[in-house]
Parts: structure tokens; C-alpha cells; sequence
């Protein structure tokens, strides 16, 4: 096999003849991609599709969390912190030769906005308007002060795109629907040909403004299953899997001398989710003896044999204003739970039975296990009888918004690198619903509108520290574990890096 | 032959209400299905003004019975319609998944009948014998193993621990199949452009679906062709051929076997049903870009054009089958009159 | 020795056993082989269901205790078939998850059954333009692949133990159906049939007393060769996820949960559940050939 696919790689390069083969990196995902349009896509692979074929008017530093200026070559805001004004680079284009200026800017929000897609309240939340000052002038008026906004400035859907070849009243599902066929790329990389669900091709962008890619053309296979991306990886027909390997196979990939482990700390959580507001868990002693009984340590090493950490807030490592406020609660903590279900009323006669829902086709083939292992953690105590339930992603979203499912398991990616999207979007009486969670309080609602008000480190910080400490009270959710990334290649791969919400980036990849 | 068309005509008449059942069956089930195409396509996110515009843009505020008439009104023009989720006309997905799966059915195909024709004749042949014993067991279990157990087995046995085949999809990951890609059958594609490599390692990633699809199905074809086979040697023409003089194997695999080919075709037009069924899970097993993945993802997504689309492609080439099983019996059997 | 006398004797377990296995030997003379393969099928049967009753008899451990052994044990010692990624004992899950898979055979079988048989005995008896309706519908599920109806019924209901018999018993409704109209039809034909007509008798009763009878004896073989494949096809919708919710073991589930460890090496999650089912299969396949070897020897070869 191996001879067979050096020799296939030999084929693939004849168009390139006599000069220097371009190096070739083929990429193996169980990813999906939703729709090629910064305008209705809100989703991790997709986003990173966006992150090397697009660019922002600022983009993340190396290795930080902190902004720095892509696209535009500086900015300025005002004192009130309402208005940001994006001085662009001079001569910027897209792939295809069209001029990048401020009106593209102001053309791509104006988009975004018109078509409502799903990443639409990443805008309308914060911004008023765009105006074009002058071609190389653009200027945000903001409906509120915002401290992060220069993290949502680095987000896909403020990443400008050719008005002459995105259609302005329609949703683009891949690059065959613009009107020349091609993406007009502002990246590092263009992307010269898309198969949905089985291959994309990635070239080097030569208008880009920045240091060139060290490798000439990325190939993404798309697999079915994390099973199959393991064997090609060892059987060597890719040179580099990422997302999702099952939790064995990234143990025994780990210890395999052929394959080269890059392990990128996360800021990917998953957790417990409550139906605050009408369900059994209504009740937050409920809620709270739930909290009690957890045991990540136990749920980590069975499950996912140690590869995530234990997670003890809704905001993970590696963020700013974070308190690990659950750890008093501690783990396991069977005594604590069955005294607060016997004062709600709960016996070994009649013990407290209520639905654990969980999804199979949105979270990996692990999270089965996940719920088996929390269910059998839950019954530690005699007072609690768990039935287990699955849906469909399509149907599990339909059953939240319902209000269907009194407590039930999700994960989150952030948006913007800011722990407010690890807190308000779940527990603030407008985002919570969006999460199935209802909750609403006033304390909580004040809390965020103080801290995003702000752009006083040490108001923020109380205004967190405040939330966090309210969290194991109320138990709106439940933090279970933040994720780690595995990247697997082969050992002429290097500088496998991600920024800092997560995605990986191809410019940085090196082949040897 | 004025009787085999007009018999032809009616058959394919009968199609159409046989279609349109299965059309309703489904219809009906789909709408019924928690969760909706909105719903699976849009984020977690969504506002709901806008959940309800899409749903009005896709026709889903309408009652189902409008729903389904004037999805009928657009089958009878041959038109299946776009898919809800994907910015996509049905027939798009169905055309490219298509060649996957008769490539694969066909090649399984060839196996069960190559190794269910031959054993089956043989036991015939030595009935009572502890061969034919033996064969018919062969024949139940293979009948009783689950293909996607089967495949599994397949895949830990020569693909994990011997590493001597491919046990997913169609081709490697370094070719890139836009090189050769006309029809979709990939082994008669890589063929046209001589790419004899590429032809390899097409050839290479069948091996594994086909046996396990083929042996699952071979049991059937040789329980049929053994019963048949049973018959057909002692019916009165291959007494004659063996008054005749002809030597024994010629009358069994020459006269008797012909003979009993016969029935065996007839059976496989109901038999193919079993086999897009064992193709679907074999499909799931070797993730081979099949009918089969398209049909369960889109279930999933609640794609319910796409999803009806699939089941009518799936009832028509059904039907295709057994009609031309149907003109091929009539062709080669004198004795069959309509 | 006449008959007479040897009625008379109080039968003692020995001479019981003796003419047992006088009678066992006699029949295996007089079928041959089919005799075997009805008793091997009846054997593997009778195991399954007395397994499916008396679990606990069979194992000490619990299907679902996460603490069972370690993780990912091959098989040896107390886990005779190991333990999977979880800790739980392999075996174990084996003898519950039996109950699993043939309460809804068996379930989905009875089912069909009960909706098949009566509607074809009417359809065969009555016939005129309600035949032709039943008969195009059941025809037109029944050329379809059985299995793409079950996944759809299956992703309509959502997962769970009702709603997979439900899925599973719709798609063999018409097995049943054409079989019984087949015979139906053919029965009032028969001479003595239609000498009852003459007689007088009334339309129920020729129904009742002539045709059903001789109905329900063959639909007896297809029931036990039916729920083979109710096993294979409960056993595909769990494998792809249709099937039942975790927290229940069941046998298709576990094979798919399986599949992943495939590259790792643990064989024996794979290859225990996937034994499982085709032995049961198997079991209710040669019990349903022997039986119908030794009723009716063309039945099957229809």
C-alpha cells in the first residue's frame, strides 16, 4: 500500500512536470462543512475554513490572546468606548485581483445583518452602524460601550468579503454559487476546489499581506467516522488527523513512535444543562445535589482516559476573571447530595427519577459512554434513579427550545475570546433560552451588563468573580470537563498551532 | 411477443401505484418525525423570526396534505425536488451517490452468485452426501451472520491485523478522484483514462465491501439453486440428455444447472431488495460515499426531500430490477407465456 | 406385548427415558438429517430463552457495574469474554442483552403476525377489489428493502424498546400476509371446502373451521424462521443508532460501541456480540427449516 500511494502522489504531481513537486499536506477530519459564507456559518471547522481563507481587521497574536492588527493596519476608539474606527492597510486584494477597501467592510456586515443567517447576533448585539469615512477609513458605532469588541472584530462574520462576487440577497452554500466560482481569498490560503463531505484543496493566496504559507498545497479528507481517520493515519495516507480521534485511539496514537502527538490546550467545555424553569430541576436543591454528586475525576479516566482536564467553572483555564468555585463542592459527594434530596423530600422508597438526555451524533461516538458513566455516578446514592435518553441533534435542539428535557448534555466553543462567552450566553435571562435553560435572575442580568459595560480589569474581575460564586448556589449548569485538542502527525510535520479560539492554522504548518 | 409487451406495459403500470404507496408511507412518516429540517440546519443560535421565515421560505407552515400534493404534482414532472438543508437540487447528491452503491451491489452481486451457484449446484449434485451437509450449513450460517458483523470481521482480520487491504471508502487519500471522475463507477472510469494505478487502488478498496455483501447473500443463492437444482435433475429432459449418453457432469453443469438457472433469476429481482439492504450497512461499515450513508445522514437532518428522493431511487431501481429479471426470464425460458 | 398392557403399567423414569430415546432415534432414522438440524435448532432456542428467563443463573456480575474489572480486560478468568471500555463485564451484557433482542423479535414477530394472518385471511377469502387494494400495498412494502422502511419507522419514533418493535414488526407484516392469502385462496378451493359451501355452512365457520386451521400450522414455520430476521434487523438498527437508548444492554448497541476500539486491538468487543446474534439466528433458522422439513417438505423451497 505504501509503495502504491507514493506512487498515486507521483500521479497527482505530473500536472506540475519538470519543476520542483509543491509540497502536498493531506489532512484527515470527521469535521463537517456547513455553508462557505461568513454570513450563516457559526461552526468550529467551518470557522477554520474562514480563518485561512479570510482574514480579519485584527486577528489574535501568536500564542495570546491579545489582538493585533491584520487586514487594517491600526485602530482607535473613542473615550465613551462606543466607537471604533479601522484605519486599512493601502493596496489590500482578494485572490482574484478585486480591491479590498472599506466599503467591502461595511458591504460584508451590511450583509450579514440583511441575511439573518445563524452568527447575525454576534453583530446586531454590538454594532450600530458601519460607516465608510474614506476608502481606507471604517468606522463601528457601537449600540453600547463594549471592552472586547476587538476580540468579535476577529470572528468570520466581520471578516470582509468581495461585494462583486458574493450574491447580497442570498446565502452561499459553497463556492460554486459565487458568481465566478471561486472564493475570493484574503488569507494565506485560496481554496481551488471543494467536494462536500469528501475533499477540499488549498493553494497558496499570492495577494495575501502576509508571510507566505511553507506548505505549497493542504488536501482535507473528509472520513465517516473517527475509526477509519485512525487507520489511515497509521497506514500513512494522511499526513496529519485532527478532530475527532476516540479517546482509545488518541491513547494508542500517543504512544506510537511512527506518529508525532501535538497537544493543544483548549478552551472547549462540555456540560450539564438544567431546564431552570419548568422542569423537576426547577427546584435548585435539586439542582445542586446533581452538582454534588458529579465526579469528574471518575468520569475523565473512564470515558476519556484522562485526555481533558476536570472543569470546576463555566469558564475554562486559560481565561481571564476565573474562579473554580464548583471544587468546594467537591467530587462524588454522595453525603452532601443525599441530605439535600431527603430535605426535598426524597427517600430509598421513593427516590427522586427524573431523564438524563444526551445526543450520539453531534458530541462524538464517546458521549454514550458519558452518559452511562454519569448515570451510574448519579445512582451512587439509592435516592436517585436515572432513565436515560437520546435524540437526534436536529431533534435535541427542537426538545430544548421545547422545554422537553429537564437536564441534558452540551458542550460549548467560543465565539469571541472573552469569558463573558462562557457565562452570559448561559445564564443570562435573554441568552439562557437559547441554551434550553431559562434561567432568568436580576442579580445574574446586572452582573453582565456591569462587566460588559466595562473596560476596568478590576471591575470586571468582581463582576465574574460575583457570577462564579452565585453559580454553585443557583446551579443553572454544570461544568464537566474543558477539552483538549490532539493533532496526530507524521513525523515531518511540524508547528501544528492553533490561535487562540481554537483554530488551527495552515500557514504556520511546516513539511519537511 | 405481443402478449410479453402488453404483459411489460402492465407491469410497469403497476409500478406507479407501488411507488406512490411507498411515496405516502413515507411521506407521512417524515412529517411525523420529531424535529425538523429548520431546526438541524440552523445553529443553536437562531432567532426564532427567523426559524419562522425559513419555514414559510421552505412551504413547512403548510398543511402536510398541501405538502404532499404538490410534492406529487412535481414528481409526475420528474423533478425531485431541492433539499432543505443544502443549497442543492435532489437529484445532485442522488447522482453521485449512486454509481457508489450499484458499483458495490453489483460486484457483491457477482460473489453471492458465483459462490451460491456453484456450491449450491454441487450439493445438488451429491445430495445426502456429507458435503451437501456441510455446504447447506455453510448456506444457514452465512444466511444468520449480520453483514456488518461480517464486515467488521473482514476489516479487523485483513485490514488491522493483516494491513494487507483498505477498509474504508473508495479510493486512498492521495488520489484525488476529480483526475478521473466521468460516470462515478470508478472502476470503469479509472479504466477509460487508463489509469491503471488508480484502477488498482479502486480495485483494492471493493475487495472488502464486495465479499462481505456477497458472502451474506450467497446462502440465498445457494439454497435457492439447490432446491432448484433438485428438481431440475429429475425432470424428464435431463432424463433424456442422460438416456442420451451425455457424460454426467455435462448433464448436471451443462443441462440441469441451465435448467435451473432459471427459477434462481426469477428470485433475484425479490432478492435485491435483501441485497440495497445489506448494502446500506456494509456502506455504514466500510463508510463507502453510498445511497445508504446518503439516506441515514440525511434522516438525521431531517432532509426530507432528499430523503424521499432516496426511497424513490431506491423503489424505481427496485422495480427496474424485477422488470428486467422479468423480460430476461421471458427471453430465455420458451416456456413462460403471459 | 400388547398396547393394552402397556398402558397399564405404571411407566417408571427408566423405561420413560427408554422409550424417549427410542422415539429420538426412531424419528432421527425416519427424517435423517432434517431430524438434526430441528434439534440443533431447538437446542440453541431453548438455551437462549431459558438464558433470556433465568439470567442471574448464568452470571454473578451486574450488565451495567462500571466496577465490573478494568478497563478494556481481554477475555480471561471471571470475564470469560472480557470487559469493555467502561469496566463492565462482557459476558454479563451477553446474557441480559439476550432479553433484549428476543422480547423484541419475538414482540415485533407476534405483532406482525396478528395483523398479517387476519388481514390475509380476509383479503383470500373475501377477495374482489379489497383483495387487489391489500394485496398491491402489502406487494408494493414487500418488494421494497424491508430495512430503509424499518430505519425511517425507527428515526420517526425516536429510540426506545416499544418504538424498535414497532419498527421492526411494520416490515413483516406482509410476509405474513401474502403467505396466508396464498393459502387461503388456495384452501377454499379444495374440494371438501367447497362441499361444505354446498352444504349450506355458514361463510364464518368455513373460515373458522376449514381455513384456519390449516393456515396457522404453516404460519407456525414462517413464525420461527420470521423472528431470525426480526434478530438480524433489530440487530442493524441498533447497530446504526436507532435503536435503543444507553443504559439497556443490548447486543447491536454493543457491537457499534465495539467498532471503535477496532484499530486498538480489542477483538473481543467486537467479536462476541456479532457471535451472539448469529447464533440466535441461526437457532430459529434450523428450528424453522426442520419444522418445515418435517411438515411440509415444499414450503420452503417456494
Amino acid at each position: 500500500m505504501k509503495k502504491l500511494a507514493v506512487f498515486f502522489l507521483a500521479l497527482a504531481l505530473v500536472p506540475f512536470g519538470a519543476f520542483a513537486a509543491p509540497k502536498t499536506l493531506v489532512y484527515g477530519t470527521t469535521e463537517k462543512v456547513t455553508d462557505i459564507d461568513n454570513a450563516s456559518t457559526w461552526d468550529f471547522h467551518t470557522w477554520e475554513y474562514f480563518q485561512n481563507i479570510s482574514a480579519g481587521l485584527l486577528t489574535y497574536k501568536d500564542g495570546s490572546s491579545d489582538l493585533v492588527p491584520a487586514l487594517a493596519e491600526k485602530y482607535t476608539v473613542n473615550k465613551a468606548g462606543d466607537e471604533y474606527t479601522f484605519t486599512l492597510r493601502k493596496g489590500l486584494k482578494f485572490s482574484n485581483g478585486n480591491p479590498l477597501d472599506a466599503a467591502a467592510v461595511k458591504w460584508t456586515i451590511d450583509r450579514v445583518v440583511a441575511l439573518k443567517g445563524d452568527p447575525v447576533s454576534l453583530v446586531t448585539d454590538y454594532v450600530d452602524t458601519v460607516t465608510v469615512k474614506d476608502p481606507l477609513t471604517v468606522v463601528f458605532k457601537l449600540k453600547s460601550p463594549t471592552g472586547y469588541f476587538p476580540a468579535l472584530i476577529a470572528t468570520p462574520p466581520y471578516f470582509p468579503q468581495d461585494p462583486k462576487t458574493f450574491p447580497v440577497d442570498k446565502v452561499v452554500h459553497d463556492p460554486s454559487g459565487l458568481a465566478s466560482g471561486q472564493f475570493p481569498a484574503t488569507g494565506p490560503y485560496k481554496l481551488t476546489s471543494y467536494k462536500r463531505d469528501q475533499e477540499a484543496i488549498f493553494e497558496l493566496n499570492p495577494n495575501y499581506y502576509g508571510p507566505k504559507g511553507k506548505v505549497d498545497r493542504i488536501i482535507i479528507r473528509y472520513f465517516a467516522d473517527a475509526t477509519t481517520l485512525r487507520l489511515s493515519l497509521d497506514k500513512g495516507e494522511v499526513d496529519l488527523a485532527f478532530k475527532t480521534l476516540n479517546p482509545a485511539d488518541i491513547d494508542a496514537e500517543s504512544k506510537n513512535p511512527k506518529v508525532k502527538t501535538f497537544k493543544l490546550d483548549g478552551v472547549f467545555i462540555r456540560y450539564v444543562a438544567f431546564e431552570t424553569s419548568e422542569s423537576v430541576f426547577k427546584d435548585k436543591t435539586l439542582r445542586q445535589a446533581f452538582a454534588y454528586l458529579i465526579d469528574r475525576a471518575d468520569l475523565n479516566k473512564k470515558v476519556y482516559l484522562g485526555q481533558n482536564k476536570p472543569l470546576y467553572s463555566m469558564i475554562p483555564e486559560g481565561m481571564a476573571y476565573r474562579y473554580p468555585t464548583f471544587k468546594a463542592l467537591g467530587d462524588g459527594n454522595v453525603a452532601k447530595a443525599e441530605a439535600l434530596l431527603t430535605k426535598a423530600g426524597y427517600s430509598k422508597a421513593k427516590p427522586f427519577e427524573f431523564d438524563l438526555w444526551y445526543t450520539t451524533s453531534h458530541y462524538g461516538d464517546a458521549e454514550v459512554n458519558q452518559a452511562e458513566v454519569l448515570k451510574a455516578q448519579l445512582e451512587k446514592t439509592p435516592l436517585v434513579k436515572v432513565t436515560l435518553k437520546t435524540a437526534e441533534w436536529a431533534t435535541y435542539k427542537q426538545q430544548w427550545d421545547k422545554k422537553q428535557m429537564p437536564v441534558f448534555l452540551l458542550g460549548w466553543y467560543p465565539d469571541y475570546i472573552d469569558p463573558d462567552d462562557f457565562s452570559a450566553v448561559f445564564t443570562s435571562t435573554e441568552a439562557s433560552k437559547g441554551n434550553g435553560v431559562y434561567f432568568s435572575s436580576k442579580v445574574w442580568d446586572d452582573l453582565y451588563v456591569t462587566e460588559r459595560t466595562s473596560a476596568d480589569t478590576k471591575i470586571r474581575d468582581a463582576a465574574f468573580k460575583k457570577v462564579q460564586n452565585l453559580w454553585t448556589d443557583d446551579v443553572p449548569t454544570i461544568p464537566l470537563w474543558q477539552g483538549s485538542l490532539y493533532v496526530f502527525t507524521k513525523p515531518n510535520v511540524d508547528n501544528v498551532v492553533t490561535n487562540a479560539s481554537m483554530l488551527l492554522l495552515y500557514d504556520k504548518l511546516t513539511l519537511k | 411477443m405481443k402478449n410479453l409487451s402488453k404483459y411489460l406495459a402492465t407491469r410497469i403500470l403497476l409500478t406507479i401505484p407501488m411507488l406512490l404507496i411507498l411515496l405516502t408511507v413515507v411521506f407521512l412518516v417524515l412529517r411525523v418525525l420529531p424535529g425538523d429540517p429548520i431546526s438541524a440546519m440552523l445553529g443553536d443560535h437562531a432567532p426564532p423570526a427567523y426559524v419562522a421565515e425559513k419555514k414559510h421560505e421552505l412551504g413547512l407552515d403548510k398543511p402536510i396534505w398541501q405538502q404532499y400534493g404538490e410534492y406529487l404534482w412535481q414528481l409526475a414532472h420528474f423533478d425531485l425536488g431541492r433539499s432543505m438543508i443544502l443549497n442543492e437540487d435532489v437529484i445532485a447528491p442522488v447522482l453521485e451517490k449512486l454509481p457508489a452503491t450499484i458499483e458495490l451491489t453489483f460486484v457483491s452481486l457477482l460473489v453471492a452468485l458465483a459462490i451460491g451457484v456453484t456450491l449450491g449446484a454441487w450439493a445438488a449434485k451429491h445430495r445426502r452426501s456429507p458435503g451437501d451437509y456441510a455446504a447447506r450449513l455453510y448456506g444457514n450460517i452465512v444466511y444468520c451472520i449480520p453483514v456488518f458483523w461480517m464486515g467488521l470481521l473482514l476489516q479487523m482480520i485483513f485490514g488491522v491485523g493483516l494491513d494487507w487491504l483498505p477498509v474504508a471508502g473508495r479510493v486512498g487519500s492521495r488520489v484525488i478522484t476529480s483526475d478521473f471522475e466521468m460516470t462515478g463507477f470508478y472502476l470503469f472510469d479509472t479504466l477509460a483514462k487508463g489509469d491503471i494505478g488508480a484502477f488498482t487502488d479502486v480495485g483494492l478498496h471493493l475487495i472488502l465491501p464486495a465479499l462481505t455483501l456477497g458472502v451474506t447473500l450467497s446462502g440465498i443463492f445457494l439454497r435457492l439453486t439447490r432446491a432448484n437444482m433438485l428438481d431440475s435433475l429429475k425432470s424428464d429432459f435431463v432424463l433424456a440428455a442422460r438416456a442420451r449418453g451425455l457424460s454426467e457432469t455435462k448433464v448436471v453443469y451443462g443441462h440441469a444447472l441451465g435448467n435451473a438457472f432459471v427459477p434462481v433469476l426469477t428470485m433475484l429481482g425479490l432478492e435485491f431488495a435483501v441485497l440495497l439492504a445489506g448494502a446500506i450497512l456494509t456502506e455504514t461499515t466500510f463508510s463507502w460515499p453510498g445511497m445508504g450513508r446518503l439516506l441515514l445522514e440525511r434522516i438525521y437532518l431531517r432532509d426530507y426531500p432528499t430523503v424521499q428522493g432516496v426511497i424513490v431511487i431506491f423503489a424505481l431501481f427496485v422495480s427496474l430490477i424485477s422488470l428486467i429479471v422479468d423480460i430476461v426470464h421471458a427471453l430465455i425460458d420458451p416456456r413462460v407465456k403471459y | 406385548m400388547s398396547p393394552t398392557t402397556d398402558k397399564l403399567r405404571p411407566p417408571t423414569p427408566a423405561g420413560l427415558l427408554g422409550r424417549g430415546l427410542n422415539a429420538f432415534s426412531l424419528a432421527g432414522k425416519k427424517y435423517g438429517a432434517e431430524w438434526y438440524i430441528f434439534l440443533a435448532g431447538l437446542l440453541i432456542v431453548c438455551f437462549m430463552i431459558f438464558m433470556t428467563l433465568f439470567p442471574w443463573l448464568f452470571t454473578s456480575f451486574n450488565p451495567s457495574d462500571q466496577n465490573a474489572g478494568p478497563q478494556l480486560a481481554a477475555p480471561a478468568g471471571v470475564h470469560l469474554m472480557g470487559t469493555d471500555n467502561l469496566g463492565r463485564d462482557i459476558w454479563s451484557r451477553m446474557v441480559w442483552g439476550a432479553q433484549t433482542i428476543l422480547g423484541v423479535a419475538f414482540a415485533a414477530a407476534l405483532m406482525s403476525s396478528f395483523i398479517g394472518i387476519p388481514l390475509g385471511l380476509l383479503s383470500g377469502f373475501v377477495g374482489g377489489p379489497l383483495d387487489r387494494v391489500l394485496s398491491l400495498t402489502m406487494d408494493s412494502i414487500y418488494s421494497f428493502p424491508g430495512l430503509i422502511l424499518a430505519i425511517a419507522f425507527a428515526a420517526m419514533l425516536g429510540p426506545g424498546v416499544v418504538n424498535i418493535t414497532l419498527a421492526v414488526a411494520v416490515i413483516y407484516i406482509p410476509t405474513y400476509f401474502r403467505l396466508v392469502r396464498g393459502q387461503t385462496i388456495s384452501i377454499r378451493e379444495e374440494l371438501y371446502v367447497e362441499a361444505a359451501q354446498v352444504l349450506g355452512a355458514k361463510r364464518w365457520t368455513i373460515l373458522g373451521r376449514y381455513i384456519f386451521p390449516n393456515v396457522i400450522a404453516t404460519t407456525v414455520v414462517i413464525f420461527s424462521v420470521n423472528i431470525a430476521d426480526a434478530i438480524m434487523t433489530e440487530a442493524a438498527l441498533s447497530y446504526i443508532g436507532l435503536g435503543l437508548p444507553a443504559g439497556i444492554p443490548d447486543w447491536g448497541m454493543d457491537l457499534s460501541m465495539g467498532k471503535k476500539f477496532l484499530p486498538s486491538g480489542s477483538w473481543w468487543l467486537i467479536t462476541f456480540p456479532g457471535m451472539m446474534i448469529m447464533i440466535l439466528a441461526l437457532g430459529f433458522t434450523l428450528l424453522g427449516e426442520g419444522l418445515a422439513e418435517l411438515l411440509n417438505p415444499k414450503l420452503l423451497e417456494k
